[in-house]
């Protein structure tokens, strides 16, 4: 079956609906797996949209802290002893002033309780990396909300034709039967 | 916006699998033109509010340090070392809003030509106008 590069399966086109339905497979059927293939194309979407939620929130987080990092190194570099003023939040929406010697080194949250001390160079190559793959998954998950988008396209339209046929059969039927009951 | 509201009584008209490929193409950029807009509206807010800033801080006292916000902490800077910094961010948000507007008109366009070629096709039996 072919797939999109994360192992998504693509939604088949059916080309002439009277080759798709048989006497194994009626009209009922077919309709009931289709809308089983936009079912499942459906839960895929959801997983997808959190997971970019995910992504949204943490790409700005890794950011922050990239830009404070940055600043650190940017200071450093200016004057290695220079001390550093700064406000901050002692607890939500109070803050402290606080005099930062340069030491040369930060502590990065690295999630699960867990705190490392990194030279500052490293901790922003660290952060940079960690950046660079949350965008990249972004992309490949927004890559794969816009094909999952197409697939649920197509299974809708195929659903939209083969129920037109089955209207237009029975009204066919129809017409032959009165045709019939007539002479 | 619903892309396929097929009417039943257009049940004549063939789809082939281009066809199917124009709607699919049709629906990702009109999904794909939404996102960007949000984020472009978000963007262009930020950056109104850094132009207010850059001209507060025109009348700023020089000896005055200013308390810059960087990650969840304020630091204290210089007038001149906090107008570069926000300098330098009103030229990255300037790329990126230009950037958004570029992807945003390529959509529009592309939009616009696969109306042409669905409308010509289906007539009255496709709907890709926004409600």
């Amino acid at each position: 079956m072919e797939t999109n590069p994360r192992g998504i399966p693509k939604a088949p086109f059916i080309e002439n609906v009277e080759d798709h339905v048989t006497e194994q497979e009626p009209v009922e059927i077919v309709l009931r797996k289709f809308q089983e293939a936009v079912a499942k194309y459906k839960f895929m979407e959801v997983n997808m949209l959190q997971r970019k939620r995910n992504l949204d929130t943490k790409v700005p987080e890794i950011r922050k802290t990239l830009e404070m990092v940055q600043f650190l190194q940017s200071q450093a570099e200016e004057d290695e002893s220079k001390e550093i003023e700064t406000l901050y939040e002692l607890n939500d929406t109070l803050f402290a002033t606080a005099k930062v010697k340069p030491t040369g080194k930060v502590n990065l949250w690295l999630g699960a309780n867990v705190m490392l001390e990194y030279p500052v160079e490293e901790a922003a190559e660290l952060l940079s990396t960690k950046l660079e793959a949350a965008l990249k998954t972004l992309k490949n998950t927004e890559e794969d909300l816009e094909y999952l988008r197409d697939q649920i396209t197509t299974m809708e339209v195929n659903t939209a034709r083969v129920y037109n046929w089955d209207v237009k059969q029975r009204r066919l039927a129809r017409a032959k039967e009165e045709a019939t009951g007539e002479e | 916006m619903r892309m396929l509201e097929k009417d039943e009584e257009e049940g004549d008209i063939q789809v082939s699998w281009q066809d199917q490929q124009n709607i699919n193409t049709f629906s990702k950029h009109n999904a794909r033109f939404q996102d960007l807009e949000e984020t472009y509206e978000a963007k262009k807010t930020e950056k109104e509010y850094l132009d207010d800033l850059a001209m507060e801080l025109e009348l700023a006292d020089e000896d005055e340090p200013v308390r810059y916000r960087i990650g969840e902490a304020f630091v204290s800077l210089s007038l001149e070392a906090a107008q570069e910094r926000i300098a330098k961010t009103q030229g990255e948000l300037d790329k990126e809003i230009e950037a958004l507007k570029g992807q945003m008109d390529e959509a529009v366009e592309k939009m616009d030509e696969l109306k042409k070629v669905l409308y010509a096709r289906f007539g009255n039996a496709i709907n890709l106008e926004k409600d």
